[in-house]
């Protein structure tokens, strides 16, 4: 009797640890790369990228990104067309300095992942649900995400317009174990 | 007379070009943005030194047509033209990796003005006042 009470305070106390076991601690490495397309010559990159990503591909439930892009980081690769994207019309970055993605939950896909999260541009959060891929390489990783997000759903810019609605995002980020 | 014109449009060229050349290292050092790898001096030179041949080519065209009434419509279209390049300048689109791309047009749009500002300066030295009077074409 003593040996299965044993057994089994072992076994729930193993089950215990495994539940609550953190996710891995990965940190933002530099050459990273937030490129948006969009219609036309519309295009560029947001230079300025940060948060925390916490992500095990045994433990789904335990991992989850938060990341912020700063908005007057935008370039273009033309003056104008940065000062045209940070005003009120478009991304107001005084108002709205930061774009925003807190996770919810990550899924496993076929191809990948699946996260699904609050994504806050212009000061509208809305739920997203984004696939993205992870290369292990140890001490290293990459994540890489293609997807299209509707600038109206957010307010950016004048519906319609020489600008498409749906604008193209490719989403690069390399990141080291901490 | 048409070689004249010609060496007016190279040497107004290389001053123009090498003004240009010395903008670009003032402009560099005094905002901190280095665009040398976009606007590369050998292009800077080339452009120039085209775009007063050029010009030294059409204001004998022009001289054939308008005789005494040449350098107005010349000067005109110099300038016009001048002022309309650098509307592409404005709109380029720099490699996204290039900081402060809002800088460039700083730099470039003066450029553009001193290919016309080299060829007036030393137009005189090329043409006398008699010749513009008259059919400079020979």
């Amino acid at each position: 009797m003593r040996t299965i009470i044993l057994s089994m305070a072992t076994l729930l106390t193993f089950a215990a640890a495994f539940a609550f076991a953190p996710g891995t601690n990965w940190q933002i490495a530099d050459k990273y790369n937030v490129r948006f397309t969009g219609s036309g010559d519309v295009g560029g990159i947001f230079k300025t990228l940060k948060g925390t990503i916490v992500f095990d591909e045994n433990n789904l439930p335990a991992s989850n990104f938060n990341l912020a892009i700063d908005v007057a980081s935008i370039n273009t690769g033309n003056g104008l067309m940065n000062t045209h994207a940070k005003s009120a019309e478009w991304f107001d970055a005084a108002k709205y300095p930061q774009i925003k993605f807190t996770s919810k939950k990550i899924v496993k896909t076929g191809a990948g992942y699946q996260v699904t999260g609050d994504l806050e541009v212009h000061g509208v959060k809305k739920e997203v649900t984004l696939p993205f891929t992870f290369q292990n390489k140890g001490t290293s990783a990459t994540f890489n995400g293609t997807f299209t997000i509707n600038r109206s759903d957010f307010h950016v810019g004048k519906p319609g317009g020489d600008v498409a609605e749906a604008v193209k995002l490719e989403v690069m980020v390399p990141v080291v174990k901490k | 007379m048409f070689k004249r014109l010609l060496l007016l449009g190279l040497i107004s060229g290389v001053l123009a070009g090498i003004a240009a050349l010395i903008y670009q290292k003032v402009y560099s050092s005094s905002v901190g943005a280095d665009f040398s790898n976009i606007a590369k001096p050998v292009g800077i030179m080339i452009s120039n030194v085209v775009g007063c041949i050029i010009a030294a080519v059409g204001y004998w065209i022009l001289n054939k047509w308008l005789k005494e009434k040449t350098e107005i419509v010349f000067n005109f279209i110099f300038v016009i033209l001048s002022f309309a390049s650098i509307i592409p300048a404005i709109g380029a689109k720099l490699p996204l990796d290039v900081n402060s791309p809002e800088l460039f047009p700083g730099l470039v749009i003066p450029m553009h003005f001193f290919p016309a500002l080299a060829f007036f300066t030393i137009e005189p030295l090329f043409i006398k006042i008699s010749e513009k009077t008259k059919n400079i074409v020979a």
